[in-house]
């Protein structure tokens, strides 16, 4: 059975691309489109996931000797609220404005599917170094995802990446539409279909030997 | 009357005009997920209302007398012990926890009656029941009514919260029911294979999406309506001809500076 | 059966114990930083809406607490007092909030000494339709005027309320300074801002604050 568990640095490249939580897992999608109408907005929200999913995990995998199965959910929840209470707390006073920006998204990082199912999966059964290398992957993959969806709706919803203006609004004109919640809806749907349409053909192209029916 | 009228913007706000799942983001797992079939929806549904309300209230309550600055009992609790009749308590720092704790309890206990009594039902939900819990909607509920709570110029009652809750769930109903119906549709349809599943279901979460932002706006006139007796600042008509400053700046031209005595200074 | 319970409990026990420390702990240490932020955002924005203050030295006088109304409909405003490089009194800053198109627009109204005139306004939030009700917060300049602009320059009267037009006023009329020109588009956030300003300068309001005025004037004497 450990033979079989992904190495680290397995989990770690897994959680960028082929196990991306937003695109092939389909999970936390609630904060992935309700911030993703700035760069900055969803580069903090990434790192308060990546803070949140890196703590969450290590102790969950340091404790896991200990859990019972009755409890864990319970432990998972209860570790994950803390986490992320500390994190709104350090937002709310060193990125005030960050902070009023995300609202009520930061503790709802709580119900992220993301964390609990990388405690559940990966953090509960295997060492700290396979479950810091996993919580780092799938941050990064988190991120990324955001940064894909973030980029298209601010550049093309208010002209800026970063906040930093790319083109003047009498040259091209705003996409308002980009910055509210159907812009946010589309993009992520239309990105989705992408990524699918590039894995399919890639899975056409090379067809992997599978042992399994 | 005014206190109905107070209460009847609170649900159709949280119903329509701010919709949890497509306006607030939130519920969009089981929105995907569960959108499937209509009855399935509509249960699903049904599930996230109830649990919602519970929590809600269980949610308002650790709220009111515990967790806020100022709660009656946590106060009593803290004079008591410490003996010092100005202490007051201040127990918001764990109000993330208390309410994961109460949401997760209430699931658990819908789980409990709904396995008692609808065992056929139970069986249809399988493992969605228990999802449930991570369920963001239900979370965003009591956080909303946290912040109305603490809120000095607010200060919701159970009455409030309540409403917030219930139509909040019933909101994300329709939203779901809508989505099923449509999604049952699509299932005739000639869907490209790398749209099909959630990126064709985010689709046309979009456009019902700019469906409903066309309530946006409803209930700021329908508050003039129902509670005229606060002070509007009414929308005259223009006198002169209109044509004129319909152009794009809302500034035609330059005019001149007012004639009347600039802001006093303090003697 | 309740020794399993037990023994499955105590991590839980020890968990929640030290998580509960470690929560106080980060409270301890951050609250204040998050409520000297609050108050900063106001702070800051003083000399936007009072000419002539000063906000370093605003920020050194406790605001004035007004309540307003009774029993259920009593409300309470907290008014800070814009003081100049000199410590004089020069205007007051009243925050203020209410419905707004989309969401809560949260802002400040800025008044002379004499709480008879608004000398300005700031959004410090509000959520209103990019690009449209979004304008709100702009003031612009002489040649591109915002929103805001009209508030800072036609020196409404403080204690009539606002009406908005969707034409010019004309300049000539004695009340034109209290008829503010809608945003093209964005009509009902403009009226929502007018609405939370007559709302919140209610006569009792400027009465309180005249009635502090001339009572720290007799007490400084002339």
């Amino acid at each position: 059975m450990a033979n079989d568990a992904p190495t680290p640095l397995e989990r770690f490249l897994r959680g960028i691309l082929p196990e991306n939580p937003v695109y092939r897992q389909l999970l936390g999608m609630c904060p992935t489109l309700a911030v993703t109408s700035g760069m900055r907005e969803a580069m903090t929200m990434a790192g308060a996931v990546t803070f949140v999913l890196l703590c969450a995990n290590v102790l969950i995998s340091l404790i896991r000797g200990l859990l019972k199965p009755h409890l864990r959910i319970l432990v998972f929840t209860l570790t994950i609220a803390t986490f992320v209470t500390i994190a709104d707390r350090f937002l709310s006073a060193f990125l005030p404005e960050m902070s009023h920006k995300l609202g009520p998204y930061v503790p709802l990082i709580i119900v992220n599917c993301i964390i609990i199912c990388r405690c559940e999966v990966c953090a509960s059964r295997q060492s700290i170094p396979a479950a810091a290398a996993d919580a780092i992957g799938q941050s990064l993959g988190f991120a990324l995802a955001l940064a894909s969806i973030a980029t298209v709706r601010e550049v093309l919803g208010s002209g800026s990446w970063f906040g930093v203006e790319l083109v003047s609004e009498s040259l091209w004109p705003r996409w308002g539409i980009m910055l509210l919640p159907p812009g946010a809806f589309l993009t992520l749907g239309v990105l989705l279909g992408g990524a699918n349409w590039v894995s399919n053909r890639r899975s056409v192209r090379r067809p992997v030997a599978t042992t399994e029916g | 009357m005014e206190h109905l009228a107070e209460l009847i913007l609170i649900a159709v706000g949280a119903a329509v005009i701010s919709n949890f799942v497509l306006t607030n983001f939130v519920g969009i797992c089981p929105f995907i997920g569960v959108s499937r079939r209509v009855d399935m929806a509509f249960g699903m549904g049904c599930a996230v209302t109830f649990v919602i309300s519970i929590a809600a209230l269980l949610s308002w309550t650790f709220t009111w007398f515990i967790l806020r600055p100022g709660a009656p009992l946590m106060t009593w609790i803290v004079r008591t012990v410490t003996g010092d009749p100005a202490a007051t308590s201040d127990l918001m720092i764990l109000s993330y926890i208390v309410y994961i704790f109460v949401i997760a309890s209430s699931v658990q206990l819908v789980e409990m009656y709904v396995r008692k009594f609808h065992r056929s039902l139970y069986k249809s939900f399988g493992v969605y029941l228990p999802l449930i819990t991570t369920n963001c909607a239900i979370l965003f509920a009591c956080l909303k009514i946290m912040a109305y709570v603490t809120d000095p110029k607010e200060l919701w009652g159970l009455d409030k919260a309540l409403v917030l809750a219930i139509f909040g769930g019933v909101g994300f109903t329709i939203a779901i029911v809508i989505m099923a119906g449509i999604r049952e549709e699509l299932d005739h349809c000639d869907v490209p294979a790398s749209l099909k599943g959630a990126a064709i279901t985010l689709i046309v979460a979009g456009i019902l999406a700019m469906a409903f932002m066309g309530f946006s706006g409803v209930d700021a006139n329908l508050r003039q309506a129902m509670l005229p007796d606060k002070a509007p600042a009414a929308t005259q008509p223009a006198t002169q001809p209109a044509a004129k400053h319909l152009a794009a700046a809302p500034w035609p031209g330059v005019y001149p500076r007012s004639s009347r005595k600039g802001p006093t200074e303090s003697p | 059966m309740k020794n399993t319970y037990i023994g499955q409990a105590w991590l839980v026990l020890v968990l929640s114990l030290s998580f509960g420390a470690a929560l106080a702990g980060v409270e301890t240490w951050l609250r204040p930083t998050i409520e000297a932020n609050k108050l900063a955002e106001t702070i800051r924005r003083i000399p936007e809406i009072v000419p002539g203050s000063d906000a370093a030295r605003s920020a050194e006088v406790e605001p004035l607490v007004v309540t307003t109304g009774t029993g259920r409909a009593a409300s309470r405003h907290d008014v800070f007092r814009a003081l100049d490089a000199t410590g004089r009194q020069v205007g007051w800053v009243i925050q203020a909030g209410g419905k707004g198109f989309a969401d809560r627009i949260e802002l400040l109204i800025g008044l002379d000494a004499p709480a008879e005139t608004i000398t300005g306004l700031s959004i410090l939030d509000q959520k209103e339709t990019p690009g449209l009700g979004n304008r709100i917060e702009e003031i612009g300049d002489d040649d591109n005027k915002g929103f805001l602009w009209q508030f800072a320059h036609h020196y409404p009267q403080a204690d009539r309320p606002l009406i908005v037009t969707t034409a010019s006023p004309d300049m000539s009329r004695s009340d034109a300074a209290n008829r503010i020109l809608a945003l093209s588009g964005a009509t009902i956030s403009s009226r929502s801002v007018c609405t939370i300003i007559n709302e919140a300068l209610s006569g009792e309001l400027i009465s309180a604050l005249r009635s502090s005025v001339s009572t720290a004037e007799s007490r400084h004497g002339e």
